[in-house]
């Protein structure tokens, strides 16, 4: 019964969807306003039906409907209801269920929010809109649909199919519930149950602004009114991308067991890529709506930002790639390149169409090198050489060198670290002084003069850090330009909160936390930057300062490292968790200076060989950790005569990149929360003298 | 109402310079192709060191010296028997049997190559490296590293890939079989 639900669900979201795309189509090119109405109707249809879809799923998961074949792939009567739930999106029909809900829940809300403000563009952002969620509906009715079932043929055979055959009848209980698989165990994690439904909202939601982007292409409403529109929800889809990676990073350090958080594996690049396409976007978009310049680039922005989140998607889920993200090979591939390929081509022609009009034209020319709109232009080149070295690495290199050469290769982690260092470099510089730079006019002079405290105080820095013992001068000069964009921050804050104080006679605190109020997109700006500056702290030292040892101990013995002492106590062998797997747990005692901080506990997980598939064993690591460093040790092997071998990682910094990525949050929220419509002032004055006619303007 | 002073002028965001001169112009072009030609010498240089051909075991096996002392990345099924590990040395080793390189059925690709006697084996070894979880009997093991004068394949990244547990597996003929007792 909840198959049929389900599917009946689906089916009418389709349909609903498509209709939407075609009546407002026809609205908008006919000018009928009914059709237009209608096709928001059906449109607002699609998220209750796709969340009916999405609810029927849910229940025969939690509910153990192994006929289901979707539930009998990703649980088994052994997972807690937690993984139950989360198994949702934990393979590849649910997920892209679950990504169709989300699509279908921003649009619905972009929907409500834009209606009357910008009635306009409105027509064409349910066409695009809804005409990418057909295009994934359709996927996930035609061709991965959860709602599959497992039957008995006739001649015995099993088969897995949407209807029942003629003849077929559904297996036994007992066999479904035996011989079901269970969630993939890399998968039951806290990280990676968050990490794809953040970074599903990070790619869905960028399908809003660049809807609202191709509604002023096609309605030939160019004004800033798009950018209005899309900005906030360019900032909240590029928030949710920044979280899904970042707990992305931190999966991979606390399950793969192997000290590190980034392996520019082709799906975490291609996750990076619209994250740095949509950050170069969102610089961009601030020198159209202040200067009227760079109107097709941003229009080229907002799209590939698009088409990386698609081919990404398309990378991820066709099976084109080796990667432990990867799902199986799959039959969408084929149908994902064609949608990707037309939303891409479709796009920039409507661009360059509106550009040979001439109708994208700028309205300012750069003013000289040193003003604002010359280095975030200089920024979004370094933004997107990073994205274009990073696919071309990733992708491009290898298809290129299949297509042409017929030889297959491969760039590793090397190629990666040698090509992006140095843009990271110039993205930080950039970062640092762009902020201190005028708008229109600026001369290198002035822009000297307001670099001289944050540069002394990056000097000051740095020899502290000399002095506590940081030697080498790459890492130096890394930390250095890292720390200059860092201080400009705050520098910038405390200067103009010091000149706030100083004119309202308010204290620094209170003056410092209005200035936050009167303009949050500046200042919360600043604290993104802050939290992007303190993640960079955290890679540098990590990534060049990381120390790692091994040794056997027998119980009772300690290894020595750094100012580090950590004794062996003895194995827990064979405890059993709620969820039938088996832990050999090694019990350690770690001392730091010759005083104990902690008891680590890592171990090995054992999930049973059951029918049908092999066991599995995953290596979790134990770590004690300070702002400091991380002290990160795996339990490799235990000994017939209880001696254990351990391997230990010392990660300096590590932890600043998750505390950078909760100031960004912080930074990113301050700077998306909607601003008042009116000083305070004036709305004490609306609230004291109400108008005549009681209607507030 | 003056404007108050700890917030920039609101003129400097709407002055309108003039668009820049010529010498201007050539300033910019100047700076641009100095930023595309770093960025393309970076890109070129970046990958002209760290491609890597990606062969399979018969490739590397057919023409050794080709490959001598040349990274490369080799794709092959491992035999679960041969696997060796030293914990305490952290010193991993094993045999690659050859797979094909394009294969509609991974799994089957898999199993048929270790279970064939005739197919080509690559003695592997994996220094300081905690044993993968996922070094298993007929799991595809893609491997980065150089092939020694003895024949060894030394290993310096090993990435792993179940079948039986990153294809989703769909359900098979064991669900038709009567429940014991039934």
């Amino acid at each position: 019964m909840l198959a049929e639900v389900g599917l009946a669900a689906l089916a009418l979201a389709f349909g609903a969807a498509t209709y939407a795309v075609i009546a407002a189509l026809w609205g908008a090119l006919r000018h009928r306003e009914a059709f237009i109405i209608s096709a928001r109707n059906a449109a607002l249809l699609v998220f209750p039906l796709t969340l009916g879809a999405s609810l029927a799923l849910l229940i025969a998961l939690m509910t153990a409907q192994y006929q289901i074949a979707y539930v009998w792939q990703v649980t088994n009567p052994n997972t807690p209801d937690f993984y139950r739930f989360t198994a949702l999106w934990g393979s590849q029909s649910g997920s892209l269920l679950f990504w169709n809900l989300l699509m279908s829940g921003f649009s619905f809300v972009a929907l409500l929010i834009n209606w009357n403000s910008n009635r306009r563009l409105m027509p064409w952002f349910i066409v695009y809109t809804m005409a990418v969620s057909a295009f994934f509906l359709g996927l996930s009715l035609l061709l991965e649909n959860p709602f599959a079932r497992i039957w008995i043929m006739p001649d015995g055979s099993v088969a897995q199919t949407v209807f029942i055959p003629a003849g077929a009848e559904g297996p036994s209980a007992v066999r479904l519930a035996a011989t079901a698989r269970g969630l993939n165990p890399l998968l039951r994690h806290f990280g990676m149950i968050i990490h794809p439904p953040l970074l599903y909202l990070g790619f869905v939601s960028f399908v809003i602004p660049f809807a609202f982007a191709m509604s002023a292409l096609a309605s030939g409403d160019l004004s800033t009114n798009w950018i209005k529109a899309a900005r906030r929800w360019a900032l909240i889809a590029w928030l949710f991308l920044s979280l899904g990676l970042l707990l992305g990073g931190r999966w991979a350090y606390d399950v793969l067991g192997w000290g590190g958080y980034w392996g520019w594996d082709p799906v975490e690049n291609a996750a990076f890529i619209p994250w740095l396409i949509g950050t170069a976007f969102l610089h961009s978009v601030m020198i159209q709506e202040k200067r009227g310049m760079l109107k097709v680039w941003n229009m080229f922005l907002i799209i590939f930002t698009f088409s990386a989140v698609i081919f990404g998607t398309f990378a991820t889920r066709s099976g084109l790639i080796d990667s432990v993200h990867s799902f199986a090979q799959s039959s969408i591939g084929g149908a994902m390149f064609l949608f990707w390929a037309a939303v891409t081509l479709v796009s920039v022609g409507l661009t360059l169409w509106r550009w040979n009009r001439g109708e994208l034209r700028s309205e300012h020319g750069f003013a000289g090198l040193a003003s604002r709109e010359t280095l975030f232009v200089l920024n979004n080149v370094v933004f997107v050489a990073l994205a274009l070295a990073i696919f071309w690495g990733s992708f491009g290199a290898p298809i290129l060198s299949e297509l042409v050469f017929n030889t297959d290769i491969s760039l590793g982690a090397s190629y990666f670290t040698q090509v992006t260092a140095p843009l990271f470099a110039a993205m930080y510089i950039l970062m640092g002084i762009a902020p201190l730079s005028a708008w229109g006019a600026g001369s290198a002079k002035r822009l000297g003069r307001a670099m001289v405290v944050p540069f002394g105080l990056t000097l000051i820095a740095l020899l502290l850090i000399g002095i506590a013992g940081t030697r080498g001068g790459g890492a130096l000069f890394a930390y250095g330009i890292v720390m200059l964009s860092g201080f400009v921050a705050l520098y910038e804050i405390g200067r103009s909160g010091a000149a706030r104080a100083r004119a309202t006679g308010e204290n620094i605190v209170q003056a410092t936390i209005a200035l936050f109020g009167r303009n949050r997109r500046r200042y919360g700006g600043f604290i993104v930057h802050l939290g992007i500056t303190v993640i960079g702290l955290g890679v540098i030292g990590s990534t060049l300062f990381q120390a790692e040892t091994q040794q056997t101990l027998r119980p009772g013995e300690a290894l020595q490292f750094q100012d580090y002492s950590m004794t062996f106590q003895g194995i827990d062998a064979g405890q059993i968790a709620e969820d039938g797997r088996f832990m050999d747990i090694a019990n350690l005692t770690l001392a730091r200076n010759g005083a104990q901080v902690a008891s680590l506990r890592p171990r090995h997980d054992i999930y049973p060989s059951t029918e049908g598939q092999q066991g599995m064993t995953m290596i979790i690591p134990g770590s004690y950790s300070t702002l400091e460093n991380d002290f990160y040790v795996l339990f490799v092997a235990g000994q017939a005569d209880g001696s254990a071998t351990f391997k230990v990682y010392i990660n300096p910094l590590i932890n600043l990149i998750w505390w950078g990525g909760l100031i960004l949050i912080v930074g990113t929220l301050i700077s998306a929360w909607p601003a008042e419509s009116a000083p305070a002032s004036v709305r004490e004055r609306r609230r004291a003298k109400p108008t005549a006619a009681g209607v507030v303007a | 109402m003056a404007p108050a002073p700890w917030e920039k002028a609101p003129t400097s965001a709407v002055s309108t310079p003039a668009r820049p001169g010529r010498s201007g112009r050539w300033k910019f072009m100047a700076g641009g192709l100095l930023i595309l030609g770093a960025v393309a010498f970076l890109v070129l240089s970046g990958t002209m060191s760290g491609a890597r051909y990606f062969i399979t075991v018969d490739e590397l096996l057919a023409n050794p010296a080709k490959y001598a002392g040349q990274t490369v990345r080799v794709s092959g099924a491992v035999d679960g028997a041969t696997i060796q590990y030293d914990p305490e040395a952290l010193l991993i080793t094993f045999t690659v049997a050859n797979v094909p390189d394009q294969t509609p059925d991974l799994a089957l690709a898999l199993h048929e190559a270790v279970q064939d006697p005739n197919a080509n084996r690559l003695q592997i070894r994996v220094e300081n490296q905690v044993k993968p979880e996922l070094l298993q009997h007929e799991a595809q093991a893609l491997m980065t590293g150089t092939l020694g004068p003895e024949g060894t394949f030394h290993v310096r990244e090993l990435n792993l890939k179940c079948p039986t547990r990153f294809t989703e597996s769909g359900p098979d003929q064991s669900i038709a079989q009567p429940a014991e007792g039934a």
